[in-house]
């Protein structure tokens, strides 16, 4: 039991806090959010740090780190709000291109690790909301090819992808995880459409219209499910980990409001009902931060103790990001309603990201389907 | 970053775990799996059998006879206790004042005091509280005034829990009203069986006798049973709370009243009803991140690279841990928490109510687990501290 990170992850740490303090100051951040929610020049900053290849096997030009490289990375982009889709490229998708076979996968990992490609996973169906298996969009065979048909929405940075990931049906039922494999789908191809937008933290997302257009298998009803909610669960693990990050870089910018502004001719730090909420807040941030943690070091467990565990974290999280982010508005009155001030937009990030790989609702059962009679962290 | 303990670790959970199998009393142990009530004996009885071992003062280290232990085995020793339906070991010997024995006493006094906290064949009594401090410790009126060889205690303390099966108690006294009220308090060790001593029952909402009133009335006490120098007994009192503070989280009880929690829902028929087992995964998320946040403080003691300031959280979250479940288990009764029978609560109770026997507790420990965000340092006083970290 050991909780301290490496001399190599706190270097890591540091590389990135100092890129997300020089790269993606606020004010540069602003100007990306203006201009469509994503940078190329961010993205390759991040590719020349040999970020985007993290989770990258070495045998496909990438680092081969494992989860808790990835948390120290996610916190340090959680701080900087930075906008564009890391986890979902470098962490997600990567992990779904892992499971494949390596004909079809090494490609596109090469082009990840190296900052020349962006695949992303493209699962979210508008009947769907957080279930994993309704899946509504069909593969079908036609003269020895896949083609399939359907609507992915809200896909991640999907407007400056070069490829997605897609579950589609081949059998069974709309809620069939039996019947679901795993696609790949390059942008260029016939009948693909995309309808790019803003989101409401600043970042793009885009829907994904699928008519007869032909796909790649990448994995096989089966290990395709397996696969999907193992990379959901990394996904969850990362968010968790960029809110940490985005929570004490609020709580932060918070603190220094509540010793500085002044009412009634003294800090406001000085009203026990302000701290005891700034003290409720450090609750929140540290059962959340502990949670993150509990996060990361449970993803490489066998799929019902990870999954029991990831739900359990992310329910937390999302206690902990509505609480802070809520209360930090609060704490600075009208100035933190503002668009001017950094606060609102952190708000707005920890409230996309409820809304991201499964809300507070839809993890507590969850939780609740998958309790055992021992309770604990090694339950 | 390793979640699991080291094999090491993991050895020495097993050895202990054989050991309480093999030696807690299984009577001792029906009646702490199932809240009923625990006689003197049986809380004495636990404490020789640790002693016998030298555990009693797990927490101690090898020079005054305890084991020696590092952060994470004293845990895990108090997790294979808890788990396994051990009381709760009465902390003001061992736990609370046996420290401040050994940091600030004199080898006579650690000579004289110590071995019989570890035997367990002394039960000591905290006398912190008086009528009117609440949270405000430093406010202790209770005066000692030095006669010679001895000092002249008078005044009043307050819940003092389990006082009336006490032998010797601490006290925080007043030997002077110069300065700070802080530095004018000083640390006295007095026998219960002084002349001038007398103890009388506090009865709390649950019916039960659990805190009590410590009366002085011209007792004489000894000097050589102050502890360290006159007027520097603040100093050494919050040594001790510093101790109280962390053990206070209390996340291995926690998870064995979780399991608890689990087992009277599945037999009340609400396991399966959403909105109960809702109420539930969410405790047990809190729990997991309680104990998480537990486990984050053990390696970074292990470690030593950067501490972490987090008791005030530990004490606010644990306790409020306890109040919630001890809420739903006795929701999870419904109405059968509703009837008040006292004997009950006792094992082998054989009443004409036989469907009540296993609910009995339920409302009882609700009501008593209200206590536990009053005590310590009230959660409010406690989120000041936060605060006070938070914002400097």
């Amino acid at each position: 039991m050991d909780f301290d990170f490496s001399d190599d992850q706190e270097m890591l740490r540091d590389t990135v806090r100092k890129w997300v303090a020089k790269a993606y100051t606020f004010e540069r951040r602003r100007e990306i959010v203006k201009a469509g929610g994503f940078s190329k020049d961010a993205w390759a900053g991040l590719a020349e740090l040999g970020l985007t290849g993290l989770a990258v096997p070495e045998a496909q030009g990438g680092m081969g780190f494992g989860p808790v490289d990835a948390m120290v990375v996610m916190e340090e982009l959680g701080r900087g709000i930075v906008l564009e889709p890391f986890a979902p490229v470098a962490l997600v998708a990567a992990s779904l291109l892992g499971a494949g076979p390596a004909p079809t996968a090494e490609p596109w990992l090469r082009g990840i690790a190296e900052g020349r490609e962006r695949v992303v996973l493209a699962h979210q169906e508008r009947a769907a909301r957080y279930r994993l298996a309704h899946v509504e969009t069909t593969a079908t065979l036609a003269r020895g090819a896949w083609q399939l048909n359907g609507t992915k929405t809200v896909v991640p940075g999907g407007t400056h992808a070069g490829a997605f990931i897609v579950p589609a049906r081949v059998s069974g039922a709309a809620d069939d995880a039996a019947g679901i494999a795993l696609f790949l789908v390059s942008r260029g191809t016939a009948g693909v459409t995309l309808r790019g937008y803003p989101t409401q933290d600043g970042a793009s997302a885009a829907d994904l219209t699928l008519s007869n257009a032909e796909a790649i298998e990448l994995l096989p009803p089966g290990p395709a499910f397996e696969a999907l909610e193992h990379a959901i669960d990394i996904g969850i693990a990362a968010l968790c980990a960029e809110a940490v990050g985005a929570m004490d870089q609020l709580v932060a910018v918070t603190v220094e409001y509540m010793n500085t502004r002044k009412q009634f001719g003294v800090a406001i730090a000085t009203f026990q009902a302000l701290r005891h909420r700034i003290a409720d807040v450090k609750m929140q941030l540290e059962l959340a931060r502990s949670m993150s943690y509990f996060a990361s070091l449970k993803l490489n467990e066998p799929a019902p103790a990870r999954r029991r565990a990831l739900a359990q974290a992310k329910f937390q999280l999302g206690q902990s990001m509505r609480f802070v982010g809520q209360q930090c508005i609060q704490l600075h009155g009208g100035i933190g309603v503002t668009d001017e001030y950094s606060a609102s937009h952190y708000f707005k990030r920890l409230t996309v990201m409820e809304m991201s790989y499964g809300d507070s609702m839809h993890q507590l059962g969850e939780v609740s389907a998958r309790m055992q009679d021992t309770a604990g962290v090694f339950a | 970053m390793d979640l699991n303990f080291t094999p090491e670790e993991q050895a020495f959970r097993t050895q202990i775990r054989a050991w309480v199998a093999e030696n807690l009393p299984k009577d001792i142990s029906h009646k702490v799996h199932n809240a009923l009530r625990l006689t003197k004996e049986d809380m004495q009885r636990w404490a020789r059998i640790l002693g016998a071992k030298g555990w009693h003062g797990w927490a101690w280290p090898k020079e005054f006879g305890g084991p020696g232990w590092s952060a994470i085995q004293k845990h895990l020793f108090e997790e294979e206790c808890a788990l396994a339906g051990a009381p709760r070991v009465v902390p003001f010997g061992p736990v609370m004042v046996a420290p401040v024995i050994m940091a600030f006493g004199t080898p006579e006094q650690q000579r004289r005091f110590l071995p019989d906290i570890m035997s367990g064949k002394v039960w000591w009594s905290q006398g912190y509280s008086e009528p009117g401090s609440g949270s405000d410790l430093a406010s202790v009126k209770t005066k000692a005034e030095r006669k010679g060889d001895y000092y002249l205690v008078n005044g009043q303390k307050t819940w003092t829990t389990l006082g009336q099966y006490g032998d010797w108690i601490f006290c925080l006294v007043r030997t002077s009203n110069e300065g700070k009220p802080q530095t004018g308090i000083s640390f006295l060790l007095i026998d219960m069986k002084s002349p001038g001593v007398s103890v009388r029952p506090i009865i709390t909402m649950d019916g039960e006798h659990e805190v009590n009133e410590v009366w002085f009335d011209n007792v004489e006490v000894p000097a050589d049973q102050l502890i360290g120098e006159e007027n520097k007994g603040w100093t050494y009192a919050k040594h001790l709370l510093a101790h109280e503070r962390t053990n206070i989280a209390d996340v291995n009880r926690a998870k064995r009243e979780l399991e608890r929690l689990k087992r009277i829902a599945k037999a009340e028929g609400v396991y399966d009803d959403v909105r109960f087992r809702d109420e539930i995964a969410k405790l047990e998320v809190e729990v997991v991140a309680l104990e998480m946040m537990v486990l984050r403080v053990l390696s970074a003691e292990k470690s030593g690279k950067a501490a972490l300031d987090v008791a005030g959280l530990l004490k606010i979250r644990g306790s409020e841990i306890q109040q919630r479940y001890s809420e739903l288990m006795m929701l999870a009764a419904g109405p059968a928490s509703v009837p008040f029978i006292r004997e009950a609560m006792e094992a082998g109770w054989q009443g004409d109510m036989a469907g009540v026997t296993f609910v009995a507790p339920l409302a009882g420990t609700y009501f008593n687990m209200r206590k536990t965000t009053i005590y310590g340092g009230s959660n409010e006083v406690q989120r000041n501290i936060v605060a006070q970290t938070v914002l400097g």
